[in-house]
């Protein structure tokens, strides 16, 4: 019995001296706990520590202590006091030589789990000290019998690349890192690609990765079934990368790569078809199969979580443009689901219209109503994007040319005008529509009359134009509408708008000034002068100067009304053809070649985004397209002048000389008929953009 | 690639981050709740990736949470990113049962450990929940050098830098068995007037394996593609392609398969082998297109006296086998907002009102097929309302699970399991289900 109660006490006491640390876990209270001789309370105390960091308290005033504990048999605790050296070595680089010590011969420890830890952790520190120590564990590392070991220390060379890469160099570890890539173990390898990967990011001219894979194309078609799933993306990307030598060779690439468009993981799906579309340009003759197989790839990332949906509804968008023909017969799989998040909804509508086959008025009519179904939504800018892409609908319908279809353009007419007039928000992008289609249909002979008519009534009776429209573009469409298709009451209308002339975009801008010369018979002179003099003072761009002032000429001359009239003559506006925007060829080639990457999914290729010395040779190339405007403008008054001048010896004769040269000055600065024909104008870089940068792009 | 990977509340409040490269700090991850909440501000469309000052967010939100990866380069692979999130989360939800906000706070360890196994300078390493399980446990271990103790040391498993990554070597059981579950989710869009607009069926053969050793598997199916040997090299080993003339067989479309599938044996002799990884995992999924006629289909008959009442009136039926029973039918009828004092009449089921969702819900535990029942609900609307008159613009939706059956038609012919070793006898066992995929929905 005696022996029994001495045990309890023990026991008891056993329990009593392992002291708990509070949930609140002073700094004080820990920094007894860390240096407690019990095992468990130090334990606690590191734990509460690690805690205390994540949850965002600076804990750094610890580090002492807690480097005593770095050096213990238990593999948890290791792993924590690794995580906060890792998080807090640069606080107190003067103290990491005292872990010096520990990481060496940890990275020598008989299990592979704390050697790989070991190095990890020590070359992410980026303190000159450890640094000094880093050569012989990299080295035993990178030469480990256990792969396991291998595959992280060979990340740990770019690791250290990129903290000190004359260390590297110095260490000579880059060439170790390229003779990785034989290493019998597929993980080591793609590691290994990896890291060479970041370091040729780092800095291009140090390692010559393209070569490296082409001599390793064999091998790593050959570990391509062996390994995990992330070490296929790495090695497929290098692949896609990789330009081939002869056919054969992007052949067995392709045979090789084709079967991973059945992969689960979506990542490897969208990875091996930039693959087998990059080398696709290199095969011989390609087969009706593969292109049904890398639909259906392509297909399938619509049944993966929505962000990944998305990144691939924006990679299929750049694919189209390419390839045309891909996604023909998978119409239906893009239709909007209810429950799909916003942004998804916003690309399946461009994906939708773009791969609609014109020819096919059945599908036509049912992805009208389907569109008119997502017109009738909550959410507004769905339903802009809806309206939107009704008109666009209408206008590549009607491109297909036969008589059916031109009776479509006026079924979609009639859904505008019940649009304009049950659903006042919409306005603004119902009017931008409207304006397109009837660009669209500038010969006048698709859109009936009675249309045209009730067009007409429905929006001159709208009333405080100046707060119905919140877009540029709106309200500048809706000055051309006014001023081409009524005649009755201009100025009443536009007045509103003159009025607060200096708040207006430069497009609602341009349009009052044309729309005024244009209907200079309609309204008085003194709104005109008005106009005319708010455009040459109180404008601060170019174009809406220069315009005004050449208009302001014109109008003095003597015959200026019949030149006006000329240049006005609606069959001289071209017509508009598509509104679906397109990348230039240049801009796709470089997509493509990103496909999958963050960047394409901004629709903005690296060298737009990465290097900042780029830019600004963009932006001084456009300076320089902006000045030669410019210079052509000016040149282009100059002879006017000179022709304005001789006029009295024989205007006969000069008169139609000066149109033309009207004609051509109104080609160069955009006529404000033409707004959105710069959306198909292929010259722009950015095809998300707004309408108005586009405009301001092309001018 | 990712320089951060970072656990955040449902305010985008950092809980929990992992720092892979130093090139980012600490603050842009505090940064992004702020971001979020701009991004919102600005436009409802809220892309799950954006930029600010240089630094590239890339997130996804799960229950009550944000996971995002965080990083500089441009020329990252999202999709990798975005597809390993998504696999953290899973990883994280085998270990902890529940991704949510305060499983992430209770387990910081373990997470931690799990962050630092998946991914090593931000490049994804080792995502296989069962080969983690090996040497990240929940209870922590003791390091000893005694050659006895071995056992208990967390090492990585050899296995796991091996081709078969997924499965460890020395598993056991002593009842050999496999268990095949094919699952048949439907959507469907229907309109009002019972027109299907469009249906897709997202299949899923998940397989339990409670195998011992290396056992090699060997799945028959009645797919068209699958075993009719075609001849012609190159051109067509198609699916899609092959001869339409069995009518027992069906046509599977964008087959995926686990990674533990040999692809290139799929796509050479259309033969599904695989050495399965231990337990629960989805074998392979596919879809098919084909046009299908609504299971369950409801008639549903809206009437809005405006300023007074709705009156609601459905119809349910299903349309499926006599023998055949629908279990779980939910069905969900929106009504405007601002309705009130409901009344219900049906002739079975059960009924409620679920204001929070705006919503109807009528639910059966059973529905025998041929049977139909229906129901009629009345609500009152407040006499002064907004000059428009809140529309229905949601739909209803169904929401079903019918047992022993699969829509498509497929059928496993066979599941061989050989173990070269071990030569045991074994069970595969095979169930049908077909239920409602997320977008079982009439249009109103």
């Amino acid at each position: 019995m005696g022996v029994d109660k001495k045990i309890k006490k023990f026991l008891r006491d056993a329990i009593r001296v392992a002291p708990k640390i509070s949930d609140k876990g002073e700094v004080f209270e820990l920094r007894n706990g860390l240096v407690s001789p019990y095992p468990q309370t130090r334990k606690d105390a590191i734990r509460k520590i690690i805690q205390q960091m994540t949850s965002g308290k600076d804990v750094s005033s610890l580090f002492p202590d807690v480097l005593k504990n770095i050096a213990t048999q238990d593999i948890e605790q290791k792993k924590l006091v690794y995580l906060y050296v890792a998080n807090y070595a640069e606080t107190h680089p003067e103290l990491c030589i005292l872990v010096v010590n520990t990481f060496v011969s940890d990275a020598a420890d008989p299990n592979p789990l704390i050697r790989s830890m070991a190095i990890r952790t020590m070359s992410m520190i980026r303190v000159d000290k450890i640094m000094e120590y880093i050569e012989t564990p990299l080295r035993k590392t990178l030469a480990d019998d256990n792969p396991y070991v291998r595959r992280t220390a060979v990340l740990c060379v770019a690791k250290l690349f990129q903290l000190n890469p004359e260390l590297c160099h110095e260490l000579g570890v880059l060439n170790d890192l390229q003779s990785a890539l034989s290493d019998e173990n597929p993980m080591v390898v793609a590691n290994a690609l990896a890291a060479l990967h970041e370091i040729n990011e780092l800095d291009p001219g140090c390692i010559d990765v393209k070569k490296l894979v082409s001599e390793n194309v064999r091998r790593f078609l050959n570990v391509l079934n062996e390994c995990t799933e992330w070490a296929r993306i790495t090695i497929l990307e290098s692949l896609s990368e990789h330009k081939s030598v002869d056919p054969m060779e992007s052949r067995e690439i392709v045979d090789r790569v084709v079967p991973h468009l059945q992969h689960v993981n979506p990542s490897v799906v969208l990875i091996s078809v930039k693959c087998i579309l990059m080398h696709l340009s290199n095969l011989n003759t390609v087969p009706e199969s593969l292109y049904n197989k890398l639909s259906t790839a392509l297909v399938s990332l619509m049944s993966t979580p929505v962000e990944i949906q998305y990144v691939a509804l924006r990679n299929i968008r750049i694919i189209l443009d390419a390839f045309p023909d891909l996604l023909k017969k998978e119409l239906r799989i893009f239709y909007v689901k209810f429950n799909d998040p916003l942004y998804v909804k916003i690309e399946k509508l461009d994906i939708l219209i773009r791969l609609l086959p014109a020819d096919n008025m059945k599908q036509c009519q049912m992805l009208f109503n389907e569109l008119k179904e997502y017109a009738k939504d909550f959410d507004h800018e769905f339903v802009t994007k809806a309206i939107q892409s009704i008109s666009q609908l209408a206008i590549k319908v009607s491109n297909g040319g036969e008589d059916t279809h031109d009776k479509f353009l006026n079924t979609v007419m009639e859904e505008f005008i019940s649009i304009i007039q049950d659903r006042e928000e919409f306005r603004d992008i119902s009017m931008i529509c409207i304006g397109d289609l009837l660009r669209y249909d500038s010969d006048s002979n698709l859109i009936d009359n009675a249309s045209r008519a009730q067009l007409v009534a429905i929006i001159s009776s709208w009333q405080d134009i100046e707060t119905v429209f919140t877009s540029d573009l709106g309200s500048c469409n809706y000055i051309w509408f006014i001023t081409n298709y009524t005649s009755e009451s201009l100025e009443t209308k536009l007045q509103p708008l003159v009025e607060i002339f200096e708040d207006l975009g430069t497009l609602t801008q341009m349009a009052l000034l044309m729309g005024a010369v244009k209907c200079h018979n309609s309204v008085s002179g003194s709104f005109l002068e008005n106009i005319l003099q708010l455009c040459t003072t109180d404008v601060h761009d170019l174009d809406i100067r220069d315009m005004a002032m050449m208009y302001w000429r014109c109008l003095s001359i003597e015959n200026g009304d019949q030149v006006i009239n000329q240049l006005f003559d609606r069959h001289e506006i071209p017509k508009l053809h598509s509104t679906l925007d397109h990348f230039s060829p240049e801009m796709l080639k470089s997509l493509l070649q990103e496909l999958s990457t963050l960047s394409s999914v901004y629709f903005k290729p690296i060298s737009q985004l990465q290097h900042r010395s780029n830019d600004v040779h963009i932006i001084k190339n456009k300076n320089l397209d902006e000045l030669k405007g410019m210079a052509t403008n000016e040149i282009l008054k100059n002879q006017n002048d000179d022709v304005l001048l001789d006029m009295g010896n024989d205007s006969g004769t000069r008169s139609t000389g000066v149109l033309d040269e009207l004609n051509d000055l109104f080609d160069i600065t955009g006529d404000m008929g033409k707004v959105n024909i710069s959306q198909n104008k292929n010259n722009n870089n950015n095809t998300s953009s707004s309408h108005a940068t586009d405009l301001l792009d092309l001018m | 690639m990712a320089s951060y990977v970072a656990f955040c509340d449902s305010k985008g409040k950092p809980l929990l981050s992992r720092r892979y490269k130093d090139d980012v700090s600490q603050p842009a991850v505090e940064l992004f709740q702020h971001l979020l909440l701009e991004k919102e501000q600005e436009s409802s469309i809220t892309p799950p990736c954006f930029h600010h000052n240089g630094i590239h967010y890339m997130y996804v939100q799960y229950s009550d949470i944000y996971v995002l990866a965080l990083t500089r380069s441009v020329s990252v692979n999202i999709t990798t990113m975005f597809a390993f999130l998504h696999k953290l989360i899973n990883v994280v939800e085998e270990y902890v049962k529940r991704v949510e906000e305060e499983s992430i706070r209770d387990n910081y360890i373990i997470i931690y450990e799990i962050l630092d196994e998946m991914m090593d300078k931000g490049i994804p390493q080792v995502t296989e929940t069962k080969m983690l399980k090996q040497y990240i446990t929940q209870k922590s271990f003791k390091l000893t050098r005694s050659a006895k103790k071995q056992k208990n040391v967390a090492r990585p498993p050899t296995e796991l830098t091996n081709s078969v990554s997924w499965r460890p070597e020395g598993i056991k059981y002593k009842k050999n068995e496999a268990f095949l579950d094919v699952i048949e989710s439907i959507n469907m869009l229907m309109t009002q007037q019972g027109q299907v607009l469009r249906s897709e069926i997202l299949g899923t053969v998940r397989v339990r394996s409670r195998l011992s050793g290396m056992p090699d598997l060997k799945l028959g199916l009645n797919d068209k593609g699958i075993f009719t040997t075609n001849d012609s090299k190159d051109d067509s080993p198609e699916p899609v392609i092959s001869e339409k003339k069995k009518n027992s067989n069906i046509e599977l479309e964008d087959l995926k398969f686990h990674q533990c599938v040999r692809l290139s044996k799929f796509e050479n002799e259309k033969i599904i082998t695989f050495i399965p990884p231990d337990g629960e995992f989805d074998l392979m999924t596919y879809r098919l297109s084909t046009p299908i006629k609504p299971l369950i289909w409801c008639d549903v008959k809206v009437q809005v006296h405006a300023g007074s009442r709705i009156e609601i009136h459905c119809r349910a039926k299903a349309q499926i086998k006599k023998k055949s029973v629908a279990n779980n039918v939910e069905i969900l009828i929106p009504v405007p907002e601002d309705a009130d004092t409901p009344s219900f009449k049906y002739s079975r089921g059960n009924m409620k009102w679920v204001p929070e969702k705006n919503a109807i819900l009528w639910k059966f535990s059973s529905f025998q097929g041929g049977k139909e029942y229906s129901m009629a609900a009345h609500f009152g609307l407040p006499s002064v309302s907004d000059a428009e008159p809140p529309k229905l613009k949601r739909p209803v939706q169904i929401k079903f699970q019918i047992p022993y059956f699969t829509t498509s038609g497929i059928q496993v012919r066979y599941l061989k399991i050989e173990e070269p070793q071990l030569q045991y006898n074994s069970y595969p066992w095979v169930r049908y289900i077909t239920q409602s995929g997320d977008d079982y929905t009439i249009r109103l």
